[in-house]
């Protein structure tokens, strides 16, 4: 037993002690160290990354900008040039952050040694949330247009402003925020940073068109058809099953494709542009229609009946439609004569939601 | 799973969901079991033990058992580009299988291959990752999965704004949790050597340790009988007032007193340069800093507690001066540069001197006052449970990371379980150490009994 403690210690005091505190301006996981505690990527060489161009700082940038006009450089080219600038010199930035030394590769992400298939994958940093927030929030942008915007799942978009409003609101309330600990996790992670000033090289967070892998599609089919026919997406989603739709339109964002669509016919800008407008008037007319049809059977089926604190909300329901036991899933109220199971062994009374 | 506080062994190791540097000792050094001569149901049997012991031995097997689904979630990345150009068909062209594509080669000149195959066994203990004590320690809230619960039992975690007391409940997709600050920063942060001392253990083997890597070299020196100068003064502050831009972790006291002597430097060197009236602010400035600093210096030996009171009053005093201090820094930088009408030095190297002084005064000015601003957001308060001014604890950086599953705010404590994790090719979204074939014989196990 001494002799395992023995080892352990020797490990952490070893290549372990790599573990101990954080690794400035960069992740620290396992996968990263070799057995001996030795960063994998130093040992690569350097040349990887791209020869170490000179970084123009940036109080150069006005006389530069002179010399290109007086060159006669047109307005692009000179934009293009001035974002390679920039790019370098934020990559300049970041190697000095990480103290010179290389970018993690996705094999160092690998906080389990073992599992190949587990990376830590980057979160929003703190600029990004604040962006999304801002344009969310007080510019009005639609939600999915933000999303594909950033490259960031639309769920996510409207966590960040969820979680960003109780934050001001905390800052409003002088509520002592968690700031040490803040900087300190995002210091660990990686982040997905947010370059406003370059506009072309904007880095995706994360895939927005996810397609889930349906379960009537698990199966091999043999489904023969003739070899003329233009068998589509359309059509295969049919051979697997008859509801099933088209991948086109299970995706998180069926309207770039159109947008996509539109340009490969090649529409003109003006013509695209009044075809998308046409297209966003059509998907807010559907869903004012649908919130009227909603408002309406809720008029219809609900009376509301103002309380002192509470408004009591009655609703027709049949008594025919509480399944075989009385106790179907939505059945509603409390059957006379029918005990309470909730005392029964392995009834569990643990809520399966909140609000 | 017997309620013990013995979680981590040696002998026979398991990993927990844990920060432990036991456990990290244990990752360090665990394989996938070799599989040569044992039975397939004995390789399940360990396999599905091992997995057991990471993935929520408080959950009862039974219960695990009835939660397993062996129907796996997977995504499948669409390209919308590809979508609009192709409707599909031309799956079926060429032979029937598809054209035949020309190999493609990335910039090294190596084969690209096909899509990555979905990890689907990686997902087996999927259901698991559903549970708010999980889901809390995987947003870095917790340092175990044990303390989660703990914090969930002891009402510190909030639901969609509700108090909610189950460690088992199952989180729904939009679901928004709250963890109180405080635990956080206690789970998170370094323990204090004494209920009545701010500082940390951590903080203390540090100093210990540097104090024996001086002595061994200044040992070694003597040994090789090379009398090394000590350093002026002057070098050794320079480069810690350096670090500053970088915001290493370092303690805050040895921060502001780097500061403070480049501050005293950089101010004698620019007195000559300023008005009479700038020079008095500097001097009160200056002098307001000394007394916190020798304050801060007799708190560190002794009477902590009056101290600490005094030193935040004072913080708070430099605090309210130290931005009129930089404004006015800055005119006096945008004056050297800008303005003709000002009678500037005609030669033109004096007038470099001015400005370069000026802008050095009014970055230190800044530098300093973010140092200030950083400690008093994280101030010394020894009522606090955890040690103060918070760091994160030993070796939370290798277990850091958060699945994509979680949307976090580490500012406010709370994270938005945003939908069931997913595997997609090449990657799978819950975290476990295991190897894949480990995975698949624990799914298996678990599949002979559906």
């Amino acid at each position: 037993m001494k002799r395992l403690r023995r080892d352990m210690q020797a490990w952490l005091n070893g290549p372990g002690k790599v573990f101990r505190e954080p690794l400035p301006g960069s992740t620290n996981y396992m996968a990263a160290y070799d057995k001996q505690g030795k960063l994998l990527r130093t040992k690569r060489n350097q040349g990887e990354e791209g020869p170490e161009e000179d970084a123009v700082p940036l109080e150069k940038e006005p006389e530069i900008r002179k010399q290109e006009e007086e060159d006669g450089l047109d307005e692009q080219e000179m934009q293009k040039r001035y974002e390679q600038r920039e790019f370098i010199r934020q990559r300049k930035a970041e190697r000095d952050a990480r103290g010179g030394l290389p970018r993690e590769r996705p094999f160092d992400m690998r906080p389990y040694p073992l599992n190949q298939n587990f990376r830590s994958q980057p979160v929003l940093s703190e600029d990004l949330r604040e962006v999304i927030y801002q344009q969310v929030a007080v510019n009005g942008v639609d939600v999915s247009t933000v999303s594909a915007a950033f490259s960031v799942d639309t769920r996510r978009v409207a966590a960040v402003v969820r979680l960003k409003t109780i934050e001001k609101q905390w800052i409003e309330e002088n509520k002592p925020l968690a700031k040490p600990y803040q900087d300190a996790v995002m210091a660990m992670l990686p982040q997905t940073p947010y370059r406003p000033n370059i506009p072309g090289k904007m880095i995706p967070h994360e895939t927005i068109n996810d397609l889930p892998v349906h379960p009537k599609t698990r199966q091999q089919i043999f489904y023969p058809v003739s070899e003329s026919r233009q068998f589509t997406r359309e059509d295969a989603a049919k051979a697997f099953d008859e509801k099933l739709l088209p991948a086109d339109e299970r995706i998180a964002h069926p309207e770039l494709i159109a947008i996509e669509k539109d340009t490969l016919a090649g529409l003109s800008r003006e013509e695209r542009f009044k075809r998308q407008q046409e297209r966003d008037r059509v998907a807010a007319e559907a869903k004012a229609e649908q919130e009227e049809k909603r408002r309406k059977w809720e008029e219809k089926t609900q009376r509301v009946v103002p309380g002192r604190r509470w408004d009591f909300k009655f609703q027709d329901f049949s008594a025919e439609k509480v399944g075989k036991t009385g106790r179907a899933r939505n059945a509603i109220g409390v059957r006379y004569g029918m005990p309470h199971e909730d005392r029964k062994r392995g009834m569990v009374k643990i809520p399966t939601s909140v609000e | 799973m017997p309620r013990t506080k013995k979680i981590h062994a040696l002998k026979r190791p398991k990993l927990r969901q844990s920060w432990s540097k036991f456990n990290l000792y244990n990752l360090s050094r665990v394989t996938a079991p070799p599989a040569a001569n044992k039975t397939f149901f004995q390789q399940k049997w360990l396999a599905k033990s091992m997995l057991r012991s990471y993935h929520n031995p408080d959950v009862r097997e039974g219960t695990w058992t009835r939660m397993f689904d062996r129907r796996l979630p997977a995504v499948v990345p669409m390209d919308h580009r590809y979508l609009a150009k192709y409707d599909g068909s031309e799956m079926a062209s060429g032979r029937g299988m598809g054209v035949d594509k020309k190999p493609q080669r990335d910039a090294r000149g190596n084969e690209i291959r096909g899509p990555e195959k979905t990890p689907y066994m990686h997902m087996t203990f999927h259901p698991l990752e559903r549970r708010l004590d999980t889901a809390i320690f995987r947003a870095l809230f917790a340092s175990s999965t044990r303390e989660a619960r703990q914090f969930v039992v002891h009402g510190w975690v909030k639901v969609n704004g509700r108090k909610m007391i189950y460690p088992g409940y199952q989180l729904n997709p939009g679901d928004m949790f709250q963890v109180d600050p405080e635990r956080v920063l206690y789970a998170t942060g370094a323990r204090k050597v004494k209920k009545d001392k701010a500082e940390s253990n951590q903080e203390l083997r540090r100093r210990a340790e540097e104090r024996t890597a001086k002595k061994e070299k200044a040992e070694e020196d003597r040994a090789v009988g090379a009398v090394v100068e000590e350093e002026p003064e002057n070098n050794t502050v320079e480069p810690t007032a350096e670090e500053d831009d970088t915001t290493t972790p370092q303690t805050y006291s040895t921060e502001l007193k780097a500061l403070l002597k480049r501050a005293t430097a950089i101010l004698d060197d620019s007195k000559r340069d300023l008005s009479g009236k700038r020079q008095q602010e500097l001097r009160t400035f200056r002098k307001d800093l000394k007394s916190t600093f020798s304050k801060l210096r007799g708190m560190d030996e002794s009477d902590l507690q009056e101290t600490t009171e005094s030193f935040e009053t004072a913080l708070a005093e430099i605090l309210t001066k130290v931005p009129a201090e930089d404004l006015s820094k800055q005119e006096q930088a945008a004056d050297a540069a800008a303005s003709p009408s000002e009678p500037l030095p005609s030669n033109p190297q004096l007038q470099n001197k001015t400005t370069l002084d000026a802008h050095r005064a009014r970055k230190d000015a800044e530098l300093l006052q973010a140092a200030l601003v950083r400690a008093r957001a994280n101030p010394i308060d020894t009522t606090k449970p955890y040690a103060t001014p918070w760091t994160p604890r030993d070796y939370m950086s290798a277990f850091a990371f958060i699945p994509r599953y979680l949307e976090v705010n580490q500012n406010i404590c709370s994270a938005v379980y945003l939908r069931h994790p997913v595997a997609r090719p090449g990657l799978a979204e819950v975290p476990t150490p295991f190897h894949a074939e480990t995975m698949a014989l624990g799914f298996n196990w678990y599949l002979r009994r559906r």
